[in-house]
């Protein structure tokens, strides 16, 4: 048994966020009684979208072994001009443009920055978030609320739309990282910066390479996050930032990147979380215990998702 | 079982998934012994002795020590209960001080109140340095700052502080320069002196004859044979080791020493710091070139300048036709290749796979245009250096950090290989690796020569560069001391005053 154990844990360990995934579908039925309308369907389609697109493109950071705790905050601010761009043209497409340019502007800002003053890039997104939580209140104008109207943006709040834009980035995402050096150099690099600096490979240029994705992302999920719900506030978004990282976490993505870095964990996660929080609805938890809940269950997913790797030692 | 046992494994097993590393294998360690554990490179050398100091457990079989049952469940179990092993590669915590390395597991017998008595501690260590003749290492300095060798000997001194019963010395001797070694055979002599014993692994059979008074071979995971001094005698362990006769010359066996005139690779003043003092050197094709010199005398820091992967203070590196190197990329670039001397730190990454380890230095030359990476094409050129260098693994898949040191080795000579690299700088290429293996790549080093490569050997090892380069560099305080010609009648003797 024991045997059997060791051989198979690290295969049981690889396969737990789809277990979990599966598992968490499962109990989403069983608590709806199987009462699932398209209704239920459409608020998972729409909380899937954004936490997705976050989380596809986060991956890329992740990857490098590296973290954005601005990521939220990048988030609003992208919508936000978004939706002042929108006012000021009565056009989707010069929103749609905005949103990914102040997305993509502000995470290339952060790796820039970083790799000019030579800093862990962590730290530059930290002093980012203060920034951005200022600029939000600045794009606010003093004002509670910014918005377009929901009739302007009905015509992109379709499935068809959402879904196009999750699965076009994703499937660009996944060839970037599947299919060309980048992916496999970020995970080199996170596994091992001087041996992967000794086969040259350039730090700046992958973390400068791995924010513009994430931005990409950052800005398609500013525009998703007007056109589902067109009033913009201080609170909008707010919760992103942690909402990608614990999808990430249960999508069986390492923290620390390296070898075992792989993008299907974004769409897995992001599907785990916000089934989660479906389910712990449902079961009519407070916002409080949610919170907990999924806090536990983080470092459950954590826990199942390291055992496979804790104790292989050097034989030789 | 005989009062004169101290230490005895029976039938013990070990696998990680699919690979058996031990097979059934017992060892019996007397007082006042130093076994030596011989075999090559997977041979369960490493894993036998890591179970012993309580790093992995064992599958099945049991253990004794001093007649009672011994089940260590970590290496700071194992040295409280009496054994001590000094690992191969890094066996320091990095981030802090010598004295908390020295002390690690034992921080509690010096903290009050939540607050370290930092003299108390830094006392401690510079008396375990003290144990063991060292006095240039200061205990209150960052572990970080200190060389592989230093390194090596705070984890001896944090070993000897806990007065052992047995210690394990696995391969330690290969990092060490002539100083570190003579620093651990004294300690080796005292155990034996004190009626302890030692299970001593090393890859120089010269080295455990001598110090060794008896051997256990492994081979593949088996026990193969155990040998008393007097049973000694080089052909017959080797043949144990390897289970063949070995055949051909273990160097090259030509004194031609000839090369092309073109220099394919040349440092002008280089300097940095106090390593390297207006260092110049030329490459020429076709050419092994050897840089030899005791370990700190900067060869070590000359092979990362003349790969761009150390910056100099001054001095220019430059390959034919004039074009400089002043970065790894370039390096690769231009056609140069590097083998790190620290292979587990800064030649591999441990977590990742053999493909991927070998891969990402030949991606440039995998890829489709513009930049496409498909999975075949990745297999296909893996397949191809793991079969030309034959790296035993069960899968290309399977972590580095599973594999054997040569076998470790032979992933990163395949990672500049497969690059089709005109250069080689191998700083250190058989540290850790068996004398099957050696063989191997000394004859492949001599391929590459008569394919028109240039390669740098440096090494600590005399009889190795000696045996293997063209023309000869040695060095002494960052300086070039002395240049030597191939030749039959060349010696260490005639070599070693230059060193030292």
């Amino acid at each position: 048994m024991n045997l059997l154990w060791t051989k198979h844990k690290s295969t049981v360990a690889a396969s737990a966020p789809v277990i979990g995934l599966i598992l968490l579908a499962v109990l989403y039925i069983v608590v709806m009684q199987g009462d699932i309308t398209p209704y239920n369907l459409n608020i998972i389609v729409n909380q899937l979208m954004i936490t997705a697109v976050i989380s596809t493109g986060a991956i890329f950071i992740f990857s490098i072994g590296a973290f954005d705790i601005s990521l939220g905050a990048a988030t609003a601010v992208s919508a936000m001009a978004g939706v002042l761009a929108f006012n000021a043209s009565e056009s989707l497409l010069v929103m749609f443009l905005v949103c990914l340019l102040v997305g993509v502007l502000i995470s290339l800002f952060n790796s820039i920055l970083a790799a000019l003053l030579n800093l862990p890039v962590f730290v530059t997104t930290i002093a980012m978030l203060s920034v951005l939580n200022s600029v939000i209140e600045m794009l606010l104008g003093g004002q509670s609320k910014l918005s377009i109207s929901s009739e302007a943006a009905a015509s992109a709040d379709t499935l068809l739309v959402k879904l196009s834009i999750l699965i076009l980035f994703f499937v660009i995402c996944l060839f970037i990282f599947r299919y060309t050096p980048i992916g496999r150099q970020n995970k080199f690099l996170s596994a091992n910066p001087v041996s992967a600096k000794q086969t040259g490979l350039s730090r700046s240029k992958l973390t400068i390479i791995a924010f513009a994705i994430a931005g990409i992302g950052i800005g398609l999920a500013a525009f998703l996050t007007i056109v589902r719900a067109p009033v913009l506030s201080k609170t909008t978004a707010s919760s992103v930032g942690m909402d990608v990282l614990i999808a990430l976490v249960f999508g069986g993505m390492p923290l620390s990147g390296g070898a075992r870095s792989k993008i299907s964990a974004a769409l897995v996660g992001a599907t785990s979380v916000v089934l989660l929080n479906q389910v712990l609805l449902a079961l009519g938890f407070s916002s409080g215990v949610n919170q907990i809940a999924k806090g536990v269950l983080f470092l459950v997913v954590v826990f199942v998702a390291s055992i496979g790797f804790r104790d292989k030692l050097l034989p030789r | 079982m005989s009062t004169n046992v101290l230490f005895e494994a029976v039938d013990i097993c070990k696998r990680f998934d699919a690979t058996v590393a031990l097979d059934r294998v017992s060892l019996t360690v007397r007082r006042g012994e130093i076994r030596g554990l011989i075999g090559e490179n997977g041979s369960g050398k490493s894993t036998l002795s890591s179970i012993i100091a309580g790093i992995q457990k064992a599958g099945s079989g049991s253990m004794t020590l001093n007649g009672q049952s011994y089940e260590p469940v970590n290496m700071i179990d194992a040295l409280d209960k009496g054994v001590g092993m000094v690992v191969q590669e890094r066996g320091t915590v990095s981030g802090i001080t010598v004295a908390e390395n020295i002390t690690l597991g034992e921080n509690s017998k010096y903290s009050r109140w939540g607050t370290i008595n930092k003299k108390a501690l830094y006392n401690q260590a510079e008396q375990a340095l003290q144990g063991i003749g060292v006095t240039h290492i200061k205990a209150s300095d960052p572990t970080d700052s200190i060389d592989m060798q230093d390194r090596k000997l705070i984890e001896i001194a944090k070993i000897m502080s806990r007065h052992p019963e047995m210690i394990i010395v696995d391969e330690t001797t290969t990092v060490l320069s002539q100083y570190g070694r003579e620093v651990i055979y004294g300690l080796m002599k005292e155990m034996k002196a004190h009626n302890k014993s030692v299970i001593f692994i090393s890859h120089d059979l010269d080295e455990l004859m001598q110090v060794c008074d008896s051997l256990t071979v492994l081979r593949d995971g088996v026990f193969i044979r155990n040998l008393e001094k007097p049973e000694f005698n080089e052909d017959t362990i080797k043949q144990l080791m390897v289970g063949r006769e070995m055949t051909g010359s273990y160097y090259r066996d030509d004194y031609d020493g000839s090369y092309g005139e073109e220099v394919v690779l040349s440092l002008a003043d280089g300097s940095k710091g106090d390593r390297l003092k207006q260092v110049s050197l030329s490459l020429h094709k076709g050419e092994i070139l050897g840089i030899g010199g005791l370990s700190h005398c900067g060869m070590h820091t000359l092979g990362k300048a003349l790969f761009g992967f150390e910056k100099l203070d001054s001095g220019i590196v430059e390959v034919a036709g004039g074009r400089r190197i002043r970065s790894e990329r370039e390096a690769m670039e231009l056609g140069v290749g590097y083998v790190s001397k620290d292979r587990d730190v800064e030649a591999l990454s441990l977590q990742s796979s053999i493909k991927d380890n070998i891969v990402i230095a030949g991606l440039d030359h995998i890829k489709r245009p513009p930049f496409l990476i498909l999975s075949k094409d990745e297999k296909k050129y893996a397949a191809r250096l793991i079969e030309q260098l034959s790296v035993k693994c069960a899968s290309m898949e399977q972590s580095v950090q599973s594999l054997s040191g040569g076998n470790k080795q032979k992933v990163v000579f395949a990672k500049w290989i497969g690059r089709g690299s005109d250069i080689l700088i191998l700083d250190c290429p058989t540290r850790g690796v068996d004398i099957g293996v050696k063989q191997a790549m000394y004859q492949l080093i001599y391929q590459l020569k008569s394919e028109g490569k240039s390669i740098i050997i440096i090494s600590e090892e005399l009889s190795e560069l000696i045996g293997m380069s063209d023309r000869l560099l040695i060095m002494k305080d960052g300086r070039i001391t002395g240049e030597f010609a191939r030749s039959p009648q060349l010696s260490e003797s005639d070599v070693i005053s230059y060193m030292i």
